[in-house]
């Protein structure tokens, strides 16, 4: 039987090439990412309503056209400070315009202010910040610049802004990126300035990889999730100084539908028609929530130290 | 730490601070279009608008404020002729030969010559560079009170002495004669007890909104009506007054209520009003929304680190979700909404007044909710780290127990950053908060810089900017110092041997 069984047997080739492999379980970074990010119910189901909200914020004022000093209704005093129902579902304000609509045009440009911004704060920080973590020449001196543009007064520079260029989009994005990217910045320079001189990197630099080489590979994607956590709450931030400066008048110019403007200009009627005030509220609310959530899970799930 | 870190440090700063004052200089004088500071103006909208007095009136406000050199025709005759002189009616006259000078003279100095609309005569003017003012504006800002302080021609034998003396409400004071205040230093029953009048900030005076007043004046002195009381003047005269008695400043002209009061020219003064300065009202409530935030952001975030995962973890974690993700103006309206129809606290500041404790209960809880969040935040996440340590591991196999743990090893560790931000927090209170005091009408700093912005009160913009920077700034440095004291084993200069 055994001497049968053997005969069975055949002798494989000595393949060179796949005796190198090394047999490791199949790991893709981005598979995985979305993996941890979908085991969460809860983190789904706001990621839905986030996705569903940003895509009617972006599409619907398309539809109504809406504007603010489009007033049609501005001598009807019928159709002014109606209250919430099927016909009108969020109500009508002062000028008889839909407030529904007046919504999501604002939600439409927080967005995008909000999302533009954070992106150019972070693709100029992110490098600048980790350059500066990395050199401690640079970090005297890149100090007191920090010192110096952390303190330019935020709103005089947010008034020059908007005489130089004229209030709108344009100023107002101008606004939010030309000092804040410092903060970013200053973040990493600290984040990078605790692992700069850990062991790995040690001996990345003993083996002659250059500074640059070790930004990129080493060091920022070791800090992706903590960049992550920073981005998600930088665009809640970035949409409640939209709100302020509108609210201080120097936001995006009153031909431009604002949820800051709203928020400030239905301010006044919070007594006798409640509903004007909190539903921008709420709906900001939410907004800025939901991005908040799906941020902090992105970067808990772009944490590799998450993925077994 | 390396002896002279703090003094280089300090150095730096400064040149930081001046770095920040010549952008700011830059933005506010050379950016904003000059004419709109006269928006504000109610004297400037009565002229009628193609007068010579309103080009007059332009022109020598500017010169005022610094931003140009303006040189009249007449200001030339004055210096080749006596004023009244005969001649002089004829040389102002813009085709005589002394025009023509004058024309030729400020041409070459390089200034713009025009003439005014109405009788065609010449004026002259030159804009002034930002660095120049801000020299000019530097060499101004301090002031020190001597004896020689006042030149005065209608008081030639004023004398010049320093003595010891009494103010009238009892204190000691050191007296000048000669100086622009009487009581040079002087002690009364108000905090802090001990006064100076020695050395004062000069950050010019208010325009066009608080026109004609100091700047300092405007945010340090008491607001509302004048608290009024029995008083005995040096004279021997009584009455009912305010007078704030260190506040006497020497005045040139004396009348006759003056010399009813006064035995010498002291005659100018402040009187006690009953509500704090703008500055005091924002650093009370500044004061009292961090002490709050301290005393409840610390022991929950403290509660939910030992809790964590729990139910007070997961609550705590909706508060400061809710505070990061709601911009502040709505969960303002809304504490706001929740204090006055829950607890029937008045919806604004100005309903009972700074006398009354209710008025401050909401200002403060509103002021302190973004920063309890904070402190909750941050101090759950260091001790949540510190709770890994080996360290604690090591004191609970050796037998401590839990409470001994925590208040002798973790907390002492995890106090260590949120040390650093103390200062930076107690240096802010002095900001105000814009938000907070908008939407109470509280009278306090918040909306100086706001205002001060939208009405073109480049005086105040820049003493506030100044101010604000030098605070921060120096707090960050008052920050690190506490780290440094709080853990020894922080250095903040480089150590020897590593580059």
């Amino acid at each position: 039987m055994e001497a049968e069984n053997i005969n069975l047997f055949e002798f494989a080739a000595f393949d060179e090439l796949e005796s190198e492999h090394i047999a490791a379980p199949r790991y893709s970074y981005w598979k995985s990412v979305w993996r941890t990010f979908f085991k969460n119910k809860f983190t789904v189901a706001v990621a839905i309503l986030l996705v569903f909200i940003l895509c009617f914020a972006l599409i619907q004022p398309k539809l109504s056209g809406y504007s603010p000093i489009v007033t049609p209704n501005i001598n009807n005093a019928s159709m002014k400070f109606l209250k919430p129902s099927a016909e009108h579902i969020f109500g009508t304000d002062h000028v008889g315009n839909e407030v529904f609509d007046a919504v999501w045009a604002g939600a439409r440009n927080s967005i995008i202010v909000s999302f533009v911004c954070t992106a150019i704060n972070m693709i100029v920080g992110i490098p600048i910040g980790a350059l500066w973590g990395f050199s401690k020449r640079m970090d005297r001196w890149m100090l007191e610049v920090y010192n110096v543009i952390s303190n330019i007064p935020f709103l005089l520079l947010a008034m020059i802004l908007s005489y130089v260029l004229g209030a709108g989009m344009r100023s107002l994005i101008i606004t939010m990126t030309c000092t804040e990217w410092v903060f970013v910045a200053y973040f990493i320079r600290t984040q990078v300035m605790i692992i700069r001189d850990r062991e790995y990197n040690m001996a990345s630099k003993c083996l002659g990889t250059g500074t640059w080489t070790m930004i990129m590979k080493n060091v920022l994607p070791y800090l992706i999730s903590v960049i992550m956590t920073y981005a998600s709450r930088q665009i809640p931030t970035l949409i409640s100084y939209e709100v302020f400066l509108s609210w201080m008048g120097l936001g995006l110019g009153t031909t431009n539908a604002s949820l800051g403007q709203s928020i400030a200009m239905y301010t006044s009627y919070m007594n006798g028609y409640p509903h004007l005030f909190w539903i921008p509220v709420s709906v900001l609310a939410i907004i800025s929530i939901s991005l908040y959530i799906v941020g902090q899970k992105l970067a808990d799930a772009a944490d590799p130290r998450t993925h077994m | 730490m390396k002896k002279g870190y703090i003094s280089k440090r300090l150095l730096r700063s400064i040149l930081s601070i001046m770095i920040i004052m010549l952008i700011v200089f830059t933005m506010v004088y050379t950016m904003v279009p000059r004419e709109n500071i006269f928006f504000e103006d109610s004297t400037y909208r009565k002229l009628s608008s193609k007068s010579d007095d309103k080009t007059e009136y332009v022109y020598s406000t500017w010169e005022k404020l610094g931003y140009l050199d303006y040189v009249r025709i007449n200001d030339y005759c004055l210096t080749l002729y006596q004023a009244g002189a005969p001649e002089m009616a004829a040389a102002v006259a813009p085709d005589s030969p002394e025009s023509q000078d004058f024309v030729r003279i400020y041409t070459e100095k390089g200034y713009t010559i025009e003439n005014y609309l109405g009788n065609g005569r010449y004026y002259a003017y030159k804009d002034v560079p930002v660095i120049k003012r801000m020299a000019s504006w530097l060499s101004q800002l301090l002031v020190i009170d001597t004896p020689w302080s006042v030149q005065d021609e209608n008081n030639p034998e004023l004398p010049r002495s320093l003595s010891l003396g009494r103010t009238p409400t009892g204190g000691v004071a050191l007296i000048g004669s000669g100086s622009t205040h009487k009581y040079l230093l002087y002690t009364d029953s108000r905090f802090p007890w001990l006064h100076q009048n020695i050395i004062k900030l000069n950050f010019g005076t208010s325009y066009p909104t608080y026109q004609g007043l100091q700047v300092m004046r405007v945010l340090f002195q008491t607001q509302g009506t004048e608290v009024k009381r029995h008083v005995v003047f040096e004279t021997g005269y009584e009455t009912e007054s305010g007078i704030n008695f260190g506040t006497l400043k020497y005045k040139s002209v004396l009348d006759r209520m003056d010399r009813k009061k006064f035995v010498d020219n002291y005659a100018d003064y402040e009187v006690f009003r009953n509500q704090p300065s703008m500055i005091g009202t924002s650093f009370r409530m500044g004061i009292l929304a961090m002490l709050l935030a301290y005393f409840l952001g610390l022991p929950i975030g403290v509660l939910m680190a030992r809790n964590k995962d729990k139910l007070v973890d997961k609550l705590g974690m909706v508060y400061i979700i809710f505070i990061i993700a709601v911009p502040s103006l709505a969960y303002i309206y809304l504490f706001r909404y929740l204090g006055t129809t829950l607890f029937n606290l008045p919806s604004v500041f100005t309903t009972y007044g700074p006398g009354d404790v209710r008025s401050w209960i909401l200002p403060v809880i509103s002021l302190s909710l973004p920063t309890i969040a904070g402190l909750m935040l941050w101090t759950r996440r260091y001790v949540v780290d510190q709770m890994s340590a080996d360290y604690v591991k090591f004191a609970k196999a050796k037998g401590l127990n839990q409470r001994e743990i925590f208040n002798k090893h973790i907390f002492k560790n995890a106090i260590i950053p949120i040390a650093h931000g103390i200062p930076t927090s107690l240096a802010l209170c002095i900001t105000g908060a814009i938000i907070t005091e908008a939407i109470y009408s509280v009278g306090g700093m918040g909306k100086m810089l706001p205002s001060a912005i939208k009405q073109y009160n480049n005086v105040m913009i820049v003493a506030l900017a100044f101010m604000f920077s030098t605070v921060s700034v120096l707090a960050v440095l008052a920050g690190d110092i506490v780290l440094t004291k709080v853990d020894p084993r922080i250095s903040l200069s480089e150590k020897a041997g590593r580059s």
